[in-house]
This record gives C-alpha cells, sequence and structure tokens, in this order.
C-alpha cells in the first residue's frame, strides 16, 4: 500500500492518475453527449432515456463513482499546478513559446484555468439540471421527470444558452491538450502513431465541445 | 638529478605483467584510509576516480567546470584506436604499439606505449559494458573505421561524439562512487598549488570559484589530469578554460617538465574570422578522404573559387605527395598550408586559408553520398561560416589541438615529486612528437582505468606516508603565495584586459613556435615573452573583488602562467635544433622540405626543471631506446 | 564587412541573494561571423577596460558539445536556431539596431549564483541516482560477446546525445527535468548492459528528480523544441512506460 501510495504521489505517477481519471471523464463525456443526443427525437425519448437511467439501482454507486473520479481528478491536478509554480519562484522577464516541434498551445497552457472554469460549470450545471426545477410530467408518462421541457425551457433563455456555449468552448480548449496528453503521461508516444494521437485529439475535442454546445443553439434557434 | 624512468625489466610484452606482480599491494580493509586527491575530471581524471573509488580508496575530485561532465574530453569526435582486430585485418597488440612509436617520430618510451596497446582491447570491454553507444553493424557487433591514415580499421566510435559518449561513461562511473560514498566531487574548483612536505605531494591549495575562498586539502597522493597547455597560443580547438595553471604550479614546486615544444597543430579547422575569435573549431580529418585541398596559382588572386580555371589551381599536396596526396599526415599537411599561405597564395578575408573542395567528390559519388558521410560536418562547418561547402569550397586552417608534452612521469606515471601522479594528456608519454588519430582517448582511459590502479597502490603500499594536517606551514605558506598572488593581480589596476594580453601572446607564440620554427624566431620570442609579461604585471585591468564568482580573475591567473610557461615552450623548441613530429625545426629538413630527424643528438625526453621565473631552466634528459621499434625516416611522397 | 549595433538588457544579479534587474547595454561593431558569446566577450572586454565588473556568463567547448553555456535568448533558450546552443549562434541572426534580452536559466533547481550563471549541480545528483550501469574496472566481457541491434544502439544514442546543458528545465513552464533523466533513462535502458538495472533506475531517478525540486510534465514539449541534441519526447513517454512498469509490475 505504501507502495503504491509513493508510486501515485511522485511526478510521474501524478500525471498518471490524472491522465487516468481525465480519460475516465472523457469517457463518460462521450456517453452524456450519446444520452443528449435523444433530445432530437422528441421529449418522449430523452425523458425515457433519463427515466430509464435514475431508475437502474447501479445508478448511485456509479454517480459516486464518477464523482470521486472527479475530485480526484481535481485534487491531482490542483496540486501539481501548485508544486510546478514552486518549481521556479522566480519568472522570466521574458519568455517565447519555443514552436518549432513543440506542442504548446493555447489548451496546454490553460489547463489549471480552463479546468477551474470547468468546475464551477459543473457546479452549475449539475444545480441546474439534476438538481433544477422539477417539470409536471406529461399525464401519459405519470412519474416521468420532463427533463425535455427543462432543457428547451433553460436554452431559450439567451443568458443561458450563452454561458454554456461560452463553457463548452473551455471545454474543448482543456481536452484539446488533455486526450493527447493523457497518452503521452500513459507512456504511449512514438514516431508512428503520435501523429495520430495529436489530430485524434484535437478532433475529439472539437467533436465533443462542438456537440454538446449544438444542444443551447439548436434549443434557441430552432424551438424559439 | 638522475631521471629513472623505471621501466621493468623484461621482453616487452612481459613487462607490464611483471611489473603488476612486482608492485606492492594495499590491504582491502586499509584502502578507504588512503586519501587520493584527483584534479580534473575528463577522461583521465573521471577514470581514475571511478576505478579508485571502486577499489575503496577515498577519492577527492577536483574539476573547474560546474559539473565533472564538461572536461574538454568531449569534444574527441573521431574515435578510440584499440588492437581487438575485430575486423581480421592484420591488427595485432604489436602492431597498434609499433604505429603509435612509430606515429610518434621516436620520441616515445618504447615500454609505455606497449602497455597503453596491451590495455587498449579492456577499455573498450569497459566502455561497452558501461552502456558506452558505440556504433553498431546489422548483425550487432561492433563497427570499426580506418582512422588518421592508418591501415588497419581499429577506431571505435560513438557518431561525432565519442569523447562525450566515453567521458559520460567514466563520469556516471563516478557518480556512481559518489553515490556510494567513496569519491566526493568538489566542482568550481581551481588548483592554483601543490603542497610538497619533506619532497613529497601531499595537497593542494585551490580556490574555491564561486565564493572565492581559498581551500586546503591534504592527501596521501595527488593525481594531476589537468590537460593540455594548447590555450597558450590563445587560439586553438581547445576549450577556452582548458588551462596550464595546475600543471605549471606543479612545475614551479619542482615537477619536470617535459617536451614542451611538442604541440600538434591540427589541418582540418574552420579558419579565423577576425579579431573576435574566441576559438578555433576542428572539423573532423576524414573530410581529407574525398576533399581536394587547393591554392589559386596566382598570389592575391581574389576572385570567387567558382571562376578560378583548373590550369590556375595549384593542388599542393597532391603535387608535393604523389602517393599520398591530400591524405599526408596532419604535421604535413598542417605545414604545407602555413606555406602556401606565407608565399601569398591563401585565400579568405584574412588570406589565412586554403580551400578544401568537394565538387569533384560530389560529381563523382553523388551529392548524397557526400550528405551520409560528411552531412553534420558540412552543417557545422555552414553554421559557423554561412558558406555552403556543396556549393564553395570549405576553407580550412590549421590550429593548435593536442599537447604532447607534459609534466615527466616515470612507467609508474608518476612525476620525479613522489606522490604526483600525471595522467591524460596533461603528462608526456605516450605520443613521443606528434599523437595519432584516435590515441589521445585512448591513452586517457588506459591511465585511469587501467594503469593508475596498479602503480598507485604500489606508492600507497610501499609504506612511509605520514599523514600531513592542512595546517601544516607548507599549506599555509601555499595558501599565502596563493593569496598573495590573487592580490596582486587585483591591484594593478591597468588598462589592458587579460584577453589582450592573451591575444598578444597567443600571436608571438603562433608566428615563432608554431608550424615552423627557426633560431631566429625562437629567439626572437624568447626575448619578447619575458617583456609580455612584464607588461601583463604592469597594466592588466581585473576589475570586481576576490570574494565571489569572477570569471576575469580566473582567467588572468591562468594568463599570467601562460606568460611564464611560453617561455618555457620556447626554449626547449630552441634548443631541440631537430625536426620530429609537430616540431619543424627549419633549420633540419630534407632537401625535399620534410622534417629531419636528429637521433644521434636528440634521441631523448627534455625534462625541464624550474630556476625561478626569468631564470633559465634546467635541462634534465632521459635517454630513448627503440628495442623493438627501429627509427626510420617518415616518407609521404 | 558590415557593422551592426545591438542593443542589450542583461540580467545582472551581483550574487544568490542580491537583487537583480535588466542592465541595458549597447555593443558597438558586431561583425556578422562573429557568435553571440564572442559578442558578449567583445561587451565584456569594454567592461573590463573601463574597470568595471563584466557579464559573468559560462561558457567552456564553444563548439556545441560540452552543455556549459546556455542563455535564454528574447525569451528562448540557446536562442532562436534549433538543435544549437548558445556558443553555435552567430549575429548574423540580428540585423542593426536589435534589442536582445538575456537572461539565465530559471529554476528552483538551478540556484542564481551570480548574472547568467547557474548551479546545475542537481544534474549531477541526478545521475548519482542510478544513471550509471554498476560495473567496476575489470570484470567487463569481452566487448562484442553480447550482441545488439543497429537500430537499439542508434535509439540508445540519440539519447545519449543529451549534453546536459539544462535548457530543457530552463524552457518548461514547470521547470522539470523529465526530459534530461528521460533520456539517461532511455541511453541505458535500449541497451542490455543498461537493462539489468533499468527499473531500479528509473525509480530512483524519478524519485531524486522530485526531491531536488523539479517540476513535473505538463507533455508541451517546449524541452524537445530547445534541446540542442534534438533529444525526442517519445523518451519521456518510455521513461512514463517504465516507471508504470517498474512500480505496478516490477515490485518497486
Amino acid at each position: 500500500m505504501a507502495t503504491l501510495w509513493r508510486a501515485v504521489s511522485s511526478s510521474v505517477g501524478t500525471k498518471v492518475v490524472i491522465a487516468l481519471s481525465g480519460l475516465a471523464l472523457f469517457a463518460y463525456l462521450i456517453l452524456h453527449l450519446i444520452g443528449n443526443l435523444f433530445i432530437f427525437l422528441g421529449p418522449a425519448a430523452l425523458n425515457g432515456w433519463g427515466h430509464t437511467l435514475i431508475s437502474n439501482p447501479l445508478v448511485v454507486p456509479a454517480e459516486i463513482g464518477l464523482l470521486l473520479i472527479f475530485l480526484i481528478h481535481v485534487y491531482k491536478a490542483a496540486l501539481n499546478w501548485w508544486d510546478n509554480r514552486h518549481a521556479r519562484p522566480t519568472s522570466y522577464a521574458e519568455k517565447k513559446w519555443a514552436h518549432h516541434t513543440s506542442r504548446k498551445n493555447v489548451g496546454s497552457t490553460t489547463m489549471i484555468w480552463t479546468g477551474a472554469l470547468i468546475l464551477l460549470f459543473v457546479a452549475i450545471h449539475v444545480s441546474a439540471f439534476k438538481y433544477g426545477a422539477f417539470y409536471e410530467p406529461p399525464a401519459w408518462e405519470p412519474g416521468v421527470r420532463d427533463l425535455y421541457g427543462l432543457v428547451v425551457h433553460t436554452f431559450l433563455n439567451p443568458l443561458w444558452a450563452g454561458f454554456y456555449v461560452a463553457c463548452l468552448v473551455l471545454a474543448g480548449v482543456h481536452l484539446r491538450h488533455g486526450i493527447a496528453s493523457s497518452f503521452q503521461s500513459l507512456g504511449a508516444d512514438g514516431p508512428r502513431f503520435t501523429p495520430a494521437i495529436m489530430l485524434i485529439g484535437y478532433l475529439l475535442a472539437v467533436v465533443i465541445a462542438a456537440g454538446f454546445a449544438f444542444i443551447p443553439v439548436w434549443v434557441y434557434f430552432r424551438l424559439g | 638529478m638522475t631521471l629513472d624512468a623505471k621501466i621493468p625489466s623484461g621482453p616487452i610484452q612481459e613487462k607490464w605483467d611483471r611489473h603488476r606482480f612486482d608492485s606492492k599491494l594495499v590491504n582491502p580493509a586499509n584502502k578507504r584510509k588512503y586519501t587520493v586527491i584527483i584534479v580534473g575530471t575528463g577522461l583521465a581524471g573521471a577514470s581514475a576516480a571511478a576505478s579508485l573509488g571502486e577499489l575503496g580508496y577515498n577519492v577527492m575530485s577536483f574539476c573547474i567546470h560546474d559539473s565533472p561532465r564538461r572536461a574538454h574530453s568531449i569534444a574527441a569526435q573521431g574515435g578510440i584506436n584499440a588492437a581487438k582486430n575485430y575486423q581480421n585485418d592484420g591488427d595485432s597488440i604489436y602492431r597498434l604499439f609499433y604505429d603509435t612509436v612509430k606515429g610518434g617520430d621516436y620520441r616515445a618510451r618504447e615500454a609505455n606505449v606497449y602497455r597503453l596497446a596491451q590495455v587498449s582491447v579492456n577499455i573498450i570491454d569497459q566502455c561497452v559494458a558501461q552502456g558506452v553507444p558505440f556504433a553498431r553493424e546489422y548483425g550487432g557487433l561492433l563497427d570499426n573505421r580506418s582512422f588518421g591514415g592508418a591501415q588497419v580499421s581499429r577506431t571505435f566510435y560513438a557518431r561525432g561524439q565519442t569523447g562525450q559518449q566515453l567521458l559520460i561513461g567514466a563520469y556516471q562511473s563516478m557518480m556512481r562512487q559518489v553515490e556510494a560514498g567513496t569519491v566526493t566531487i568538489f566542482p568550481n574548483r581551481e588548483m592554483l598549488d601543490l603542497v610538497v612536505v619533506d619532497g613529497r605531494a601531499c595537497g593542494i591549495v585551490c580556490r574555491n570559484l564561486i565564493t572565492g575562498a581559498i581551500e586546503r586539502y591534504a592527501a596521501h597522493a595527488v593525481l594531476l589530469a589537468t590537460g593540455g597547455y594548447g590555450t597558450a597560443y590563445y587560439l586553438s580547438t581547445n576549450a577556452v578554460n582548458s588551462n596550464v595553471t595546475a600543471a605549471w604550479r606543479c612545475h614551479k614546486r619542482g615537477a619536470l617538465f617535459a617536451n614542451p615544444c611538442f604541440t600538434q597543430i591540427h589541418p582540418t579547422c574552420i579558419p579565423l574570422s577576425g579579431d573576435h575569435q574566441s576559438k578555433l573549431t576542428l572539423m573532423s580529418e576524414s573530410l581529407r578522404n574525398d576533399g581536394r585541398v587547393w591554392v589559386p596559382t596566382k598570389k592575391g588572386d581574389k576572385r570567387p573559387p567558382s571562376q578560378i580555371p583548373e590550369a590556375e589551381r595549384d593542388y599542393y599536396l597532391e603535387r608535393r605527395y604523389p602517393s599520398f596526396g591530400n591524405l599526408v599526415p596532419r604535421d604535413v599537411a598542417s605545414r604545407a598550408a602555413k606555406a602556401v599561405c606565407d608565399d601569398g597564395q591563401g585565400v579568405g578575408v584574412t588570406g589565412f586559408s586554403v580551400y578544401l573542395d568537394f565538387a569533384d567528390a560530389i560529381q563523382r559519388l553523388g551529392r548524397d553520398v557526400i550528405t551520409e558521410r560528411y552531412g553534420n560536418l558540412f552543417d557545422m562547418y555552414k553554421r559557423i561560416t554561412d558558406e555552403d561547402p556543396y556549393q564553395v569550397p570549405m576553407r580550412i586552417y590549421p590550429a593548435v589541438h593536442y599537447a604532447m608534452g607534459g609534466l615527466w612521469v616515470d612507467y609508474n606515471l608518476m612525476s620525479n615529486l613522489p606522490g604526483l601522479h600525471v595522467l591524460g594528456e596533461a603528462n608526456f608519454s605516450d605520443h613521443g612528437a606528434n599523437r595519432l588519430g584516435a590515441s589521445a582517448l585512448m591513452q586517457g582511459l588506459a591511465d585511469g582505468y587501467f594503469v593508475i590502479p596498479y602503480t598507485l597502490g604500489h606508492y600507497l603500499a610501499s609504506g612511509g606516508l605520514a599523514p600531513v594536517s592542512t595546517d601544516h606551514d607548507a599549506f599555509a605558506q601555499a595558501a599565502d603565495s596563493v593569496q598573495k598572488r590573487i592580490d596582486r593581480l587585483l591591484q594593478v589596476k591597468g588598462k589592458e584586459t587579460p584577453r589582450q594580453l592573451h591575444r598578444r601572446l597567443g600571436a608571438v607564440l603562433w608566428d615563432e613556435v608554431g608550424m615552423g620554427r627557426n633560431e631566429a624566431g625562437l629567439t626572437r620570442a624568447i626575448a619578447r615573452i619575458p617583456q609580455l609579461r612584464e607588461e601583463f604585471w604592469q597594466n592588466v585591468s581585473v576589475p570586481g573583488t576576490p570574494d565571489n564568482l569572477n570569471k576575469n580573475l580566473e582567467y588572468a591567473g591562468r594568463v599570467a602562467d601562460y606568460l611564464e610557461f611560453a617561455e618555457l615552450l620556447a626554449i626547449d623548441a630552441l634548443h631541440r635544433t631537430e625536426s620530429c613530429g609537430g616540431h619543424f625545426r627549419e633549420e633540419s629538413q630534407t632537401p625535399e622540405g620534410e622534417a629531419k630527424r636528429d637521433d644521434e643528438h636528440f634521441s631523448y625526453v627534455a625534462a625541464w626543471e624550474f630556476s625561478g621565473v626569468d631564470q633559465p631552466p634546467v635541462l634534465h634528459q632521459e635517454p630513448l631506446e627503440f628495442e623493438y621499434c627501429k627509427p626510420s625516416q617518415r616518407s609521404y611522397k | 564587412m558590415e557593422k551592426m549595433t545591438i542593443h542589450l538588457r542583461v540580467w545582472r544579479q551581483a550574487g544568490p541573494n542580491a537583487p537583480g534587474r535588466l542592465v541595458p547595454y549597447t555593443v558597438e561593431n558586431v561583425i556578422p561571423d562573429m557568435s553571440f558569446l564572442e559578442m558578449l566577450d567583445v561587451l565584456n572586454e569594454e567592461l573590463i577596460a573601463k574597470g568595471e565588473d563584466p557579464v559573468a556568463f559560462d561558457s567552456d567547448c564553444r563548439e556545441g558539445i560540452c552543455g556549459t553555456c546556455g542563455l535564454v535568448i528574447n525569451g528562448i533558450p540557446h536562442g532562436p536556431d534549433r538543435g544549437a546552443t548558445v556558443c553555435q549562434l552567430h549575429m548574423r541572426r540580428y540585423k542593426h539596431g536589435d534589442t536582445i534580452t538575456i537572461e539565465p536559466w530559471r529554476a528552483r533547481a538551478f540556484p542564481l549564483i551570480k548574472d547568467l550563471v547557474v548551479d546545475r549541480s542537481a544534474f549531477d545528483r541526478l545521475i548519482q541516482a542510478s544513471g550509471y550501469t554498476s560495473i567496476n574496472v575489470g570484470g567487463a566481457p569481452d566487448a562484442n560477446a553480447v550482441l545488439i541491434p543497429k537500430d537499439k544502439a542508434e535509439r540508445s544514442m540519440d539519447a545519449a546525445a543529451c549534453i546536459g546543458c539544462g535548457a530543457c528545465v530552463a524552457a518548461c513552464k514547470n521547470a522539470s527535468a523529465i526530459l534530461f533523466v528521460s533520456a539517461k533513462v532511455a541511453h541505458l535502458g535500449m541497451l542490455p548492459q543498461g537493462q539489468v538495472e533499468h527499473k531500479h533506475r528509473v525509480v530512483k531517478m524519478i524519485d531524486r528528480m522530485d526531491d531536488l525540486g523539479f517540476g513535473s510534465c505538463s507533455n508541451e514539449g517546449e524541452c524537445e523544441a530547445v534541446c540542442p541534441k534534438e533529444i525526442k519526447l517519445a523518451n519521456i513517454a518510455y521513461l512514463n512506460r517504465s516507471y508504470l512498469t517498474a512500480r505496478f509490475f516490477g515490485g518497486l
């Protein structure tokens, strides 16, 4: 146990934990996005999907697990950022990006800040939807929560829609570095597949961010 | 003083074995009670620290750099020789021995060279076990190449970084001992005096280059591995911090300096571009395998090379040495370049360079082959000169590269001062008057890994080494003289920088004690150097204080030592009226203009004893006997 | 040959605890063929002649192999040229009237000594933590006793080319030494001789790196981009793999 603790507290171990938890959260995002797509099939489909999910007895343990992964990711990342700040007590008067072969990008330089904003967003998001207003279910679906109605109602407000789009762009920026970087932390880097990982990581970041952001946009412009 | 080289008796093949058996051993339990100081962490110093640490001695390792890994051994590009005969091409220990003695123009000690060839095979084994990534063939065996005109392929290499890789191997082994607690490293220390008590070397005085503190260290033996003195010439291929100070201070304490006039000048360096130049960069001499050396026939021809027709080009090496052509040995190629430039045929802004032209080779072999063979060298050349050698011929000129001379040592690598051992380039022992390519790395590691562990043990086990405390008067006196000298440097407060004075000394040495030397020039140099020394002490400017990092103060101290050492260099060159190896006396040449040795009068090691600044040094001779390699005149016609 | 005037802003700091600042200097008569360090030599010659303390900076071989020199030039360690150290940078890169900012490496593990000189002995302590093979002199088998595939030897050599200059640390936003460590781990790990202690080496070197106050890796690759020997980021992934294997399956 002590060995395991040493392993995960070292600099390399820390990055591995961040990478693994990050990839797990990313996997959850994909599932979440797939679920969201039910919205395009109409109220019945979305509400049914939601109902199926929360009716499953495993949902609570799964949620606790997800929360733990999320907290570990946040905790390790924040600690890592704090330690790294101390590795250079005096900063440069002038520092430029090296470019050339460097993978440094807007995402990689702002991970802690995009991460912090995402944390804030997740809190708002969960309180707004999971613990948000409970719309009366339609008469033919007793006991089912009208998620569809909640979504539509929320995103018809331009402020909410705009806020979501902005936060999802931030999430995309976070993932732009995060996905590919996780593979590097886990030791996957080689001349043949690294360019592919970099590209796929970039594309997935765009797909996730655009996929989620499409819903508020769609609601606002098409249902408004 | 009689110089006893302590060469073991018996046939040359058995000398080292017998000597090892005859040497006394230190009881394993007693080794940690012996403290050994090693100054310098190049191949010789680092390998000695590692091997002595492994044996259990208490080792203190000093270097002027911020890390032991920076020593200038790292810059060696070409490779390291070893008589492995992996290529089945006729190599043997005896052949490596013979080639080295002959290459040194019969001015090296046979017994030392034979031992060097013997242990060369162990060096490669050791380095491979350390993880030195030598070049390999597809079958997984080590690759070899022929180097410096050798007729067998005995050179092992790691890209163009052989010295770097070998040094990292030695450095890592040494750091392993640091972790084990047997070796303590003292980086950023400059040895400024040797402490001698009752005729024995028993400690050193250093300046801590960061704090300026004058520190004293006592030991049972002192090993000096501080490299060569090429930087006395100001411009050389040596690192800018390489210096003669430690060796010179030992000399001033009584250690004899042997054959200082044997300096090697390397023919393929990137030429000087102006006064600002701080060092010269060497390019591997493998370039001469495919490049053709030429100058315009007409003096002062300023046309670009592409506009000079074939008929107006003088391929002087091919003309003068039809059978060896562009592949004549280093000293011959260097002198020929100087001769044509002195005649006014030189090219470039300064007129002191010759063309090394790859146009024919590119046409014959194609650009790809040339890129494969020399791509990194071409890139390096372009980076420095901003000229593309694929388009215009390279310009090259000789530069001071290696010091064959150094402190005198016996077969045990011990100087005439008991306890003071000298390793690697800092000693004079193995290369005679000229060093063959890829032999410097071999010697450094041979001395450190395979010679000194035995001979030092014998010295320590021979007894009578009462411990000396750093409170001893001799330490106080040495520390005091070091301090006074530093104070004196700071007090001059003159107008000239150490660099300006160094540059002027370098010009004198290069002109008069360079590739071609003659009596008139050497006499001029011997008159001029004391004047420069005088100017230095009257007019040097060393701002700042002694109690912190003051690189200019360090440098000024080194220049002051060059100014003393250079005189000895010129005196030695004047006294040796023969030509041999890197020492070319214009008075002693064949009718064809080749170096002519005088074995009857000069078959000896000239070991000089210090008798005071401004006092003539005293010459001691160690006669050289050649039982196995009979001296012959070199010919490259 | 044309001569240039170059304006400099040089970090001057008398000692580790003294306050430091960027001091402006102007160097006249700079020749394009000069190396960057020779330009600084010219500045120092002027300062010494005036009796002022010259700018302290490290350099030794001046041909890009010893790893002694290292300056952050206009925000980039070793300056704008790729695969080159400061001593290989030439003034033809700049034009008349340019202003150049020069700073030292900055990292907690590389404390400043004076002006542009920092203490990089932390790298020695990293090597001390198992950056070697535990082979005593004398017992080595014949050099050809173990065959090594050429590609492995080449990959080892690629990593072994590291000169220990510290530019990777200087460039990294976290001042991490992981490229340096990974180069050593890959150099030795690619060879059968180094494999013997591989897992112990990886763990010890990472532990030491953390103890010395270097940061962790953010996978940005600034280190690779400024490395004068172009040591690849793939070495870090190899290190991470090796570390995971050693810790979770190697019993360490």
